[in-house]
C-alpha cells in the first residue's frame, strides 16, 4: 500500500512572545545579540507514515501539537526542520471558516475551494448540489460567508473538504462546534470516504468517534509521538492515562451543577463491589451516580443513557419512565443502577445523565457526559470486514440468524 | 512548497481492491513535498501558480468588489482623485509658478501625468497591504501566496483604465483628436503594472514582519511624485542623467511615453520602454525571489 502521508524527522517551532516585530526589535536583537525569546516548539522531531486507504486519529492533550501537525499537511505553516510528503489532494476542515474567503458568497467560495483543490469548473458544478445540500445552507448562498452563523460556516465547510473528491480527508477537532445532528452526519460521511478507499485523518478529543472512525492512532504528547498502534489500543491508554490525571486530581467538582443535588462523580463497579472501568460484553455492569445534596431534595428524577458518542442514547435508565423514584434524597449518598448485560461491541461507551425535578420539567442536574467506560470482548466474526465492521458499524448486539432460499427450491 | 510527480510512489493496480472501492485518480496522483526554510522560485511554483490563474482570476474580482462596494460614486473615485489633483497641479504651478509643459495645456499635461502616477502609488500601498490585510486566509487556507499581492495590482487597473478615459476625454475637449499611436498605451500600462507588481510583491512579504512599511510606503511615494516627471517635464531632467534616470524609475518611463502617445500623437520612446521593462521585470523576479524566501513564515507571522 502507498503511503499517503508521512512525516520524516518534522519540527515545527513558533516564535511566541510579541506578535509584531518592528525593525527596531530585529535591530536591537542583532545589536545586543540576544537570543530569539519564548520559542514554542509545536512539533518536534515527528516521524509518522499513514498508508492510504487509512483511517488515522491523532490524538492528545490540548497544545500536544495535533492542530500544528495538520496545518503542516495542508501547508498552511510549513516545518522548521523536516520534511512531509503527501500523496494526492488534500481536504481540510481545520478551524471554523477553514477554506473560505469571508467576503465571498457561499457560491463563490465553493467553487474557490474547488479551484484551489485543482479541480475544474465542471467537476465542481457536478458535486455543487451535494455540498449545498449537505450544508444545509440552501437560501444563504448568495450572501458572503461573513453574514453566515459559525454554524453555518461550520457546515460548508466541512461540506467542501469532504465533497470535493479529497484524496486525503483532514478533520480536526473543529466539528465538536457543531450541533449533535451535524457531527452525527461528519461522522457518518467521514466513514464513507473512509470506506470508499479515501485516507482520514482525524484529530479529536472524543474517543468513542476515534474508536468507531479509525483504524490506526498515535498520542501526540509535547509534540512527540508517546504512542502509535491500533486505535483502541492507543484509545485504551489515552483513557487509562486520562483516568489517572483525574484520580490523581482529587476530588475537584469536574461536572456541571450548582443545584440543590449535585452529582459529584460516576463510578463503575461489578457485583462483587469492586470499582472497574471496563466489562465484558454480556457481564453486568452496575453504574454509581455519587451525589451531594443541600438540604432535602424531594423525589429527584434519576435518568442515564449510554452511547457511543453518536447522536441519541442507545438505551436509556429512567426514572422518568418507570417510576423507581426516590422520595427525599438528603445528605451524601449514591444512586445505583445494574444493567444486567450491555449486549455491545466491545468499545469505548460514555455515559450521560441528569437529574429532573419532582415535576418532572426542568432539570436539577443538566443532562451531561458523566463517565466513559469500556466494554472488552474478542472480535470474534470470520466475515471479511469483521474487524473494521466491528469497529465503525451499529455497536448493538443483535442475536439474529440469516436464512437463506435458493432459486432450486428449499434450503 | 514543490509538486512532484513522484512516479516511484505510483501504486500498482490492487487485484484485491474491488473496483468501487478504489479511490479515484489512481496512479496519477501528485505527491507534495513540504520542507521547511527559505524557498526559492522553481519551475514547480510557477507552474502551480499557473495552475492558480483562476483562483488569481476570482481574488481580483472581489478585490475591486470589496474596494467600491459602500463606496457611493464607486470608481467615480479613481476618476476624481488625478483630476481634481491635476486641476490644483494646474492652477498653482501652470499658472502661477509657469512650469514647462512641453507646449500642451497644463491641465492635460498634469493630468497625463497624475493618471498613471494614481495607479502606480494606489497599487503599491494597497499591493504592499494585500498578504496583512488576507491575515484570516493565509491561517486557515492554501494557495500560492503571490496570488494576493499579484490580483491587488491587477484591481487597481480598474481605477487607471477610467482614468485614461477621462484623459482622452480631456483631449478630445482641447481640440485633440485620436490619433493611431493610441493603440501604443498598452505599453506604459504593461509597464506600470509590472513595476507596481514588483514593488507589491516585495514589500508585501517585507510587511509582514515589519509592519514599519505601512508607515514609510506613504511617505516614500510623496517623495516618488516629486522624483518622477508628474509635475514637470522630462525634459527639466538634465540630459547626461536623462537616460539612466527614465529607466531606474519606470513610472518616469510610463508617463512621458503616455503623454507622447496621447498629448503628442506620437510613438513611445521603444529604447527607453524595453529597458525600462527589463529593469522591472529584473526587479519582480528579485521580488518574487524575496517573497518566496520568506513565503513559509507567513502564517506563523502574520
Amino acid at each position: 500500500m502507498a503511503t499517503a502521508i508521512s512525516f520524516d524527522d518534522v519540527t515545527k517551532r513558533y516564535r511566541g512572545g510579541r506578535e509584531y516585530r518592528s525593525l527596531r526589535d530585529d535591530l536591537t536583537s542583532v545589536v545586543r545579540r540576544r537570543p530569539p525569546r519564548d520559542v514554542v516548539t509545536a512539533v518536534d522531531h515527528l516521524t509518522l507514515e499513514i498508508a492510504e486507504g487509512e483511517s488515522f486519529a491523532i490524538i492528545g492533550h490540548n497544545g500536544a501539537g495535533k492542530t500544528t501537525a495538520l496545518k503542516l499537511v495542508t501547508r498552511i505553516a510549513f516545518p522548521t526542520e523536516g520534511r512531509i510528503r503527501v500523496r494526492g489532494r488534500v481536504g481540510a476542515l481545520i478551524e471554523v471558516g477553514t477554506g473560505m474567503h469571508p467576503e465571498l458568497t457561499g457560491r463563490e467560495n465553493v467553487m474557490l475551494y474547488g479551484r484551489i483543490l485543482g479541480l475544474s469548473r465542471n467537476d465542481v458544478r457536478r458535486r455543487f448540489d451535494e455540498i449545498v445540500e449537505f450544508a444545509g445552507i440552501g437560501p444563504a448562498l448568495e450572501q458572503p460567508v461573513k453574514q453566515f452563523s459559525s454554524g453555518m460556516q461550520l457546515r460548508l465547510g466541512f461540506a467542501l473538504a469532504a465533497h470535493l473528491e479529497p484524496d486525503v480527508l483532514v478533520v480536526d477537532e473543529a466539528i465538536a462546534v457543531g450541533d449533535a445532528a451535524f457531527q452525527y452526519r461528519c461522522v457518518e460521511r467521514m466513514g464513507e470516504l473512509v470506506r470508499s478507499g479515501r485516507t482520514l485523518v482525524f484529530v479529536s478529543h472524543d474517543m468513542s468517534a476515534v474508536e468507531a472512525l479509525c483504524k490506526r492512532a498515535v498520542i501526540l504528547d509535547a509534540g512527540r509521538i508517546r504512542t502509535e498502534g491500533p486505535a483502541r489500543e492507543v484509545v485504551r491508554e489515552y483513557l487509562a492515562g486520562v483516568e489517572a490525571e483525574l484520580t490523581g486530581r482529587g476530588d475537584e467538582p469536574a461536572l456541571e451543577g450548582g443545584g440543590p443535588l449535585e452529582i459529584d462523580r460516576v463510578t463503575f463497579h461489578d457485583d462483587s463491589g469492586a470499582e472497574i472501568g471496563a466489562v465484558a460484553s454480556g457481564e453486568p455492569i452496575i453504574a454509581r451516580l455519587h451525589y451531594r445534596t443541600r438540604g432535602p431534595v424531594r423525589g429527584p428524577i434519576f435518568e442515564i443513557g449510554i452511547t457511543d458518542g453518536r447522536l441519541g442514547a442507545l438505551g436509556l435508565a429512567s426514572m422518568f419512565i418507570d417510576g423507581k423514584v426516590p422520595d427525599v434524597l438528603e445528605g451524601s449518598g449514591w444512586v445505583e443502577c445494574r444493567f444486567e448485560s450491555l449486549p455491545l461491541l466491545p468499545r469505548t461507551y460514555e455515559l450521560h445523565g441528569g437529574v429532573l425535578t419532582e415535576s418532572g420539567v426542568g432539570s436539577i442536574v443538566p443532562w451531561q457526559r458523566l463517565g466513559v467506560f469500556r466494554i472488552t470482548g474478542e472480535v470474534s466474526a470470520a466475515g471479511k470486514g469483521a474487524v473494521s465492521q466491528m469497529m465503525e458499524a451499529a455497536p448493538v448486539v443483535l442475536d439474529y440468524r440469516w436464512s437463506i432460499e435458493d432459486g432450486a427450491g428449499g434450503e | 512548497m514543490m509538486a512532484q510527480i513522484d512516479t516511484s510512489a505510483a501504486p500498482g493496480p490492487g487485484p484485491s481492491v474491488p473496483p468501487e472501492r478504489q479511490p479515484p485518480h489512481r496512479g496519477e496522483k501528485p505527491v507534495l513535498e513540504i520542507s521547511g526554510g527559505a524557498g526559492r522560485i522553481t519551475r514547480d511554483a510557477l507552474a502551480e501558480l499557473w495552475m492558480f490563474r483562476g483562483v488569481l482570476w476570482a481574488f481580483t474580482v472581489r478585490e475591486v468588489k470589496v474596494r467600491y462596494k459602500q463606496a457611493a460614486i464607486g470608481v467615480g473615485w479613481a476618476i476624481l482623485q488625478p483630476v481634481v489633483a491635476a486641476a490644483i497641479f494646474a492652477l498653482f504651478l501652470g499658472r502661477y509658478a509657469g512650469l514647462s509643459s512641453e507646449g500642451v495645456p497644463y491641465l492635460l499635461f498634469a493630468l497625463a501625468g497624475m493618471v498613471p502616477w494614481t495607479y502606480f502609488s494606489n497599487a503599491a500601498l494597497n499591493g504592499s497591504q494585500a498578504l496583512v490585510a488576507n491575515e484570516s486566509m493565509l491561517r486557515k487556507l492554501y494557495f500560492p501566496r503571490e496570488v494576493l499581492p499579484f490580483s491587488s495590482d491587477l484591481a487597481s487597473l480598474v481605477d487607471l483604465l477610467p482614468g485614461i478615459a477621462v484623459l482622452a476625454v480631456a483631449v478630445v475637449l482641447y481640440g485633440g483628436s485620436p490619433e493611431l499611436t493610441w493603440i501604443a498605451i498598452p505599453v506604459p500600462v504593461v509597464l506600470l503594472l509590472v513595476f507596481a507588481a514588483a514593488i507589491s510583491v516585495a514589500l508585501s512579504a517585507i510587511n509582514v514582519y515589519y509592519r514599519d512599511v505601512k508607515y514609510a510606503l506613504p511617505f516614500m511615494i510623496q517623495i516618488g511624485l516629486f522624483l518622477s516627471p508628474v509635475v514637470y517635464p522630462l525634459s527639466s531632467i538634465p540630459e547626461q542623467w536623462r537616460d539612466v534616470y527614465v529607466v531606474l524609475n519606470p513610472v518616469a518611463t510610463a508617463i512621458d511615453d503616455l503623454r507622447l502617445i496621447m498629448l503628442h500623437g506620437e510613438w513611445p520612446s521603444w529604447g527607453t520602454s524595453a529597458l525600462a521593462l527589463g529593469w522591472s521585470l529584473l526587479l519582480l523576479v528579485l521580488g518574487y525571489a524575496l517573497f518566496k524566501r520568506l513565503e513559509r513564515g507567513f502564517a506563523d507571522r502574520v
